[in-house]
C-alpha cells in the first residue's frame, strides 16, 4: 500500500465537489465510511486510484481527492486491472453499484478473480438500477411475474407484472469464482463498514465488499428497515478461510450475513507472475530493438 | 515483363497449393530460406482456409535478385500437392509454365505449353524412411515422419537450378541432434526429389534463380513481426488482447518479447477488457496497445470513444481481415475503413493510419504512438492479412532514424497554480499528469465535463470541450499532415492520377510504372493519415489528374465516400472485396482504360 508520511484524516480525503446523491442515499454512509477507511489505512491520495463505471455510486471517484477514472458501463475491472499492472506501486480501489458491477460487469469478475491484482471492489449495492430511474437490476427482490404480484408502478418500470428471471447471489458467486476475500457490508452500520472496508485495502488480492446501500427515491422495498430486520453479523466462530463453510453461510435463506464471509491468503496474482517473468530477464544483458532484428537474419 | 527464363536476373514467381495441415506452408517457408540463403529478396502472400485443417491453402513466393516490388502477377512455377488447389488456384500460371505436382494424389489434365514435372512425392519419401529402418531406434523410427518436405524441397530447387548445398547445411543444423542417421535421410531425400526433377527436366526451359552476394544483416519478416517491433521502439510496455485471425501473432510475439524490454502483457478475457486494461495503463502513464480485427475493433468501439472523450493516448492496430461479421477471416480487406473512420457514437477525435508495406508497419507503428502521445487520444492502425502474413526481406530499418515522442505532462508549478487537466488550450492540447504526482490529482472520464474533468453539461461547456477535442486534429494537420502523403509518378499534368491507402501501394506501384515505361503520364499519391484527411495535398494533386482512380479492397467505395465527404473532385472508384489483394495487372488496366478515355 501506498501510504502517506504524515497521517491523513477523513476529511483531507473529501473533495470540494458535492455528492449528487438524494437525500438519505446509502452511498453517503459507504463515503463517509471510506474516508474513514482509507485515513484508517492512511493511503497517501495522490498514490491512490479510485475506478468506477457508471451510475449513482460510480460518481464516487469526483468526491475522493484522490486521482480517479470515471469509465463506461460495466467496465471498472479491466480498468482498474490495467493501471494496477502498470503501476502496481498505487492503491487502486474499484467503485460501483450492483447493475453496473453484476449486470453488465459481471463477465469480468470471475477472470479479475483469476488474476487477483491487489485490488478492492467496493460495491454500493441497492438492488436496483437508480440513475436510470428504477428498473430491476440481477440482485433485485421484486416477486416473480407468475406469482401475480401487486408491483408498484411508479419503481420497477422494466417489470410490472413482476420480475422474469430470478435474482443472484453475489457473495456465493464471488466464493465459487475463489474471489481472495470476500465480505458484506451495511451503510446504516458505519463503523462496521469503515472496519471491512480497511480489511478489504489491506488484504493483499482482489477484495470484494458488497455493501447493501438502500435507494430512498426508487427501491421501496430494499429499505434501511428491510435491511436491518435482515442481516445479522457473521458468526463469531465462522472460519473465513473454510470456503466450504463460507459457501454454507452465503447460501443461508434466512437473511444475510454482514462481515467477513471469505478470506483467501497468499493466492498467487497477475501481478507476482510478471514479477517473476520479469525477473528472469533481469539477468541478461539488456533488451535492444537491434537483437530483436537479429532474430530474424 | 522482363523474360524470366534464362538471364542473369532472378525474378521468379512461385505458388504452392495444398491441403490447409499437409505441409504446404512448410514446403514454402523452406524454400523461403532457401531463397534468402541464396541472397535472393522474396514477398510471399499466403491465403488460408479458416479451419486448421482441410481446405487448400495457397503460399505464393516470388524470388528476386533486388527489391521485390510485390508478390507477382503471372506464376512461373505452380507447385500442386493436390487436385483441390491445383483446380482453385491453377489459373494463375501462365500458359507456358512449370507444374510440379505430387503424382500420387493426383495427375493432372496435360495443357499445351506447360511443362509437366511429377513427382510421386510420399512413395519417394516413404522409400527414404524405409531406407533407414535400421539405423534408427524402433521407438524413434514409429514417430519419425516420411521426409515429403524436403523431397518437394529437392524437387523445386533443381527446378529452378538452385544450388543444394544451402539446403544440406540448413538440414545439417536442423537434424543434427537428432543423429545422423537422419540427418542423412533427409540429405537423401534432398537429393532423390532433385533428381527426380533432374530426369524429366532434359530438353525443357526453366526459370532459374542466381545467387546473390549480400550482407548479411538481412531480415525476413512480416508485417505483424515489423509491427510489434515498431511499438516496442516506440516504448510500448503494455499489451492487452484476446486471440483473433489474423492479429493473434503479435500478442505471440509480444508475449515472448515483450517482458524482455520490462513490459507487461495480458491475455484478456474479451476484446472488450483488452482495450479497458490498455486505457488503465495509459492513464496510469504507460504507453499501451492493442491488436485486433473487425470483429473484435467492433466490439471495442465504446472505448475508442471513452478514450477520445477522456483524452487517453492509446494505440488499437486492426489487421482487417475478410467480413462482414465472421466473414473470411484468414482472407484480406481494406473493409474496416468506415469503422476507423466513423465507428463511434456521437463524435469524439480519432487518429486514422494505415500501413502501406512490410517496412512502412515498423515506422507506422511508431507514428501511432507518437501522435496518441503527442495529440492525447486513440490511434486506430490499420493493417491488414496480406501485409500482416507477407514475408520481405530487407535490411533492417535505420533505427538511428526513430524518433520517440511522450504526452506533454504538467510542470510542478503549474501543478500547483491550480491544475485543469482539460484546459482549453490554443493547441488543444493540455499537459496530462500521472497517478503519483503531486497536486495532479483529477478524474479522467467520459462524462462532458468542465476543465478540471468535473461533469458539466451546459450549452457553453459543450461547445468549449468539443472544440477543444477537435482542434486537437486541427493541430495535428497543420503541424504534420503533409508528412503521411507521398506522391510518385510524373510531375504537372498527368492522364491518371490514383488515390489510395493502405497495403493497395505495391501493386500499384508496379502497375503506375509499367504504364509510365509505356509512355502514360500517371502519379500516384497514398495516403498514410486517413483521419484527420491532409485535403489540401489532395486537392492540389487532384488538380492536375485529367482522371483520378481510387482502388480499394472493399465492396463500397469506403475510401472514395471519405474523400467525397471532404472535396468535391470526380473520381472512378474502383473497388471490390473478394479476400485477395489487387494484381498489378488489373491495376495497369484500369490506368490504361481511364487514359484512352
Amino acid at each position: 500500500m501506498a501510504t502517506a508520511p504524515t497521517q491523513f484524516a477523513p476529511k483531507d480525503y473529501k473533495s470540494d465537489l458535492k455528492p449528487i446523491w438524494c437525500a438519505g442515499c446509502g452511498d453517503f454512509g459507504v463515503l463517509n465510511a471510506l474516508y474513514k477507511a482509507m485515513s484508517l489505512c492512511n493511503l497517501d491520495p495522490e498514490q491512490t486510484v479510485i475506478v468506477s463505471g457508471i451510475g449513482c455510486s460510480s460518481r464516487l471517484p469526483g468526491f475522493v481527492t484522490t486521482y480517479g477514472f470515471h469509465g463506461v458501463h460495466g467496465r471498472a475491472l479491466p480498468i482498474a486491472t490495467g493501471v494496477k499492472a502498470a503501476r502496481p506501486e498505487l492503491n487502486v480501489i474499484v467503485v460501483g453499484g450492483d447493475g453496473d458491477g453484476y449486470s453488465i460487469g459481471a463477465g469480468h469478475f470471475p477472470h479479475c478473480a483469476r488474476r487477483n491484482p491487489d485490488i478492492t471492489y467496493l460495491i454500493m449495492n441497492n438492488n436496483t438500477y437508480g440513475l436510470t430511474k428504477g428498473q430491476v437490476s440481477p440482485t433485485s427482490m421484486v416477486p416473480l411475474a407468475s406469482l401475480n404480484p401487486k408491483v408498484d408502478p411508479k419503481r420497477w418500470k422494466t417489470t410490472p407484472y413482476g420480475m422474469m428471471e430470478n435474482s443472484i447471489n453475489p457473495i456465493a458467486q464471488a466464493i465459487a469464482w475463489d474471489v481472495a476475500f470476500v465480505a458484506r457490508a451495511f451503510s446504516y452500520k458505519p463503523n462496521q463498514l469503515a472496519d471491512l472496508l480497511a480489511q478489504a485495502i489491506r488484504h493483499k488480492g482482489f477484495s470484494l465488499l458488497d455493501v447493501f446501500s438502500p435507494c430512498p427515491t426508487f427501491n421501496s422495498d430494499q429499505t434501511e428497515e428491510y435491511y436491518k430486520d435482515f442481516t445479522f453479523d457473521v458468526p463469531e466462530d465462522h472460519d473465513p478461510t473454510d470456503r466450504v463453510k463460507a459457501f454454507e453461510l452465503a447460501l443461508r435463506t434466512d437473511g444475510y450475513p454482514i462481515g467477513v464471509i471469505y478470506k483467501r491468503e497468499g493466492k498467487p496474482s497477475l501481478l507476482d507472475e510478471q514479477a517473476a517473468l520479469r525477473n528472469r530477464f533481469v539477468s541478461e544483458p539488456p533488451a535492444t530493438v537491434e537483437a530483436l532484428f537479429r532474430k530474424f537474419r | 515483363m522482363p523474360s524470366q527464363i534464362a538471364t542473369a536476373q532472378t525474378d521468379v514467381v512461385f505458388r504452392l497449393v495444398g491441403e490447409s495441415g499437409e505441409g504446404t506452408v512448410s514446403l514454402g517457408d523452406l524454400a523461403v530460406k532457401m531463397f534468402v540463403t541464396l541472397g535472393l529478396d522474396i514477398c510471399t502472400f499466403q491465403t488460408f482456409p479458416a479451419e486448421i485443417k482441410g481446405g487448400t491453402v495457397m503460399y505464393q513466393i516470388r524470388a528476386r535478385s533486388g527489391p521485390v516490388p510485390s508478390e507477382g502477377d503471372a506464376v512461373d512455377v505452380l507447385v500442386a500437392l493436390n487436385d483441390e488447389g491445383f483446380d482453385l488456384f491453377g489459373d494463375g500460371l501462365r500458359e507456358d509454365g512449370i507444374l510440379l505436382y505430387d503424382s500420387d494424389v493426383f495427375t493432372p489434365t496435360p495443357s499445351p505449353g506447360r511443362t509437366d514435372y511429377s513427382l510421386p512425392i510420399s512413395t519417394l519419401a516413404r522409400a527414404e524412411k524405409d531406407a533407414v529402418r535400421h539405423s534408427v531406434e524402433p521407438e524413434q523410427l514409429k514417430r519419425l515422419p516420411a521426409p515429403k518436405n524436403i523431397v518437394g524441397l529437392g524437387a523445386l530447387l533443381r527446378l529452378v537450378n538452385a544450388p543444394l548445398e544451402p539446403a544440406e547445411q540448413y538440414i545439417r543444423d536442423l537434424f543434427e541432434r537428432k543423429g545422423e542417421a537422419i540427418v542423412q535421410m533427409n540429405i537423401s531425400a534432398l537429393h532423390t526429389g532433385a533428381d527426380h526433377v533432374a530426369e524429366q527436366a532434359a530438353g525443357h526451359r526453366t526459370p532459374r534463380v542466381f545467387p546473390v552476394e549480400r550482407a548479411a544483416d538481412i531480415v525476413t519478416v512480416n508485417g505483424n513481426q515489423m509491427l510489434s517491433m515498431g511499438a516496442i521502439a516506440a516504448g510500448m510496455r503494455f499489451y492487452a488482447g484476446y486471440p483473433i485471425t489474423p492479429a493473434s501473432e503479435i500478442m505471440e510475439y509480444l508475449a515472448k518479447e515483450l517482458p524482455r524490454f520490462g513490459g507487461d502483457l495480458i491475455q484478456a478475457e474479451d476484446e472488450i477488457a483488452a482495450i479497458g486494461m490498455c486505457i488503465g495503463a495509459s492513464y496510469a502513464g504507460t504507453k499501451a496497445m492493442t491488436a485486433s480485427s473487425g470483429p473484435g475493433i467492433s466490439l471495442m468501439v465504446e472505448q475508442i470513444n471513452l478514450a477520445g472523450q477522456a483524452e487517453i493516448p492509446l494505440v488499437i492496430a486492426d489487421i482487417q481481415r475478410g467480413g462482414a461479421s465472421t466473414g473470411m477471416p484468414t482472407k484480406t480487406s481494406q473493409g474496416d475503413l468506415n469503422l476507423a473512420l466513423y465507428g463511434v457514437h456521437n463524435e469524439s477525435p480519432r487518429i486514422v493510419l494505415a500501413a502501406s508495406s512490410v517496412e512502412d508497419c515498423f515506422w507506422t507503428a511508431i507514428e501511432a504512438f507518437n501522435l496518441a502521445e503527442a495529440y492525447q487520444c486513440p490511434v486506430i492502425l490499420l493493417s491488414d492479412q496480406t501485409l500482416a502474413t507477407r514475408k520481405k526481406t530487407m535490411p533492417p530499418p535505420d533505427l538511428s532514424r526513430v524518433r520517440v515522442v511522450n504526452r506533454l505532462t504538467p510542470t510542478a508549478e503549474e501543478r500547483a497554480a491550480g491544475y485543469r487537466r482539460y484546459k482549453d488550450t490554443e493547441t488543444g492540447i493540455s499537459p496530462m499528469s500521472i497517478p503519483g504526482m503531486a497536486q495532479g490529482a483529477y478524474v479522467g472520464t467520459g462524462i462532458e465535463h468542465d476543465e478540471t474533468g468535473d461533469p458539466g453539461y451546459t450549452p457553453q461547456l459543450a461547445r468549449q470541450m468539443k472544440q477543444k477535442r477537435f482542434r486537437k486534429l486541427e493541430t495535428l494537420l497543420r503541424e504534420r499532415g503533409e508528412e503521411f502523403v507521398r506522391v510518385w509518378g510524373d510531375p504537372g499534368e498527368v492522364e491518371v492520377g490514383i488515390i489510395a491507402f493502405g497495403s493497395t501501394e505495391s501493386a500499384i506501384r508496379e502497375a503506375a510504372e509499367r504504364a509510365q515505361a509505356e509512355g502514360y503520364k500517371v502519379a500516384h499519391l497514398h495516403l498514410r493519415l486517413l483521419n484527420p484527411l491532409p485535403v489540401e495535398p489532395i486537392q492540389e494533386f487532384a488538380a492536375r489528374c485529367r482522371h483520378i482512380l481510387v482502388p480499394e479492397l472493399n465492396f463500397t467505395g469506403q475510401l472514395a465516400g471519405w474523400l467525397r465527404v471532404h472535396m468535391d473532385i470526380k473520381f472512378h472508384a474502383y473497388h471490390k472485396d473478394e479476400g485477395i489483394p489487387f494484381l498489378s495487372n488489373e491495376i495497369y488496366r484500369q490506368i490504361t482504360m481511364l487514359a484512352g478515355k
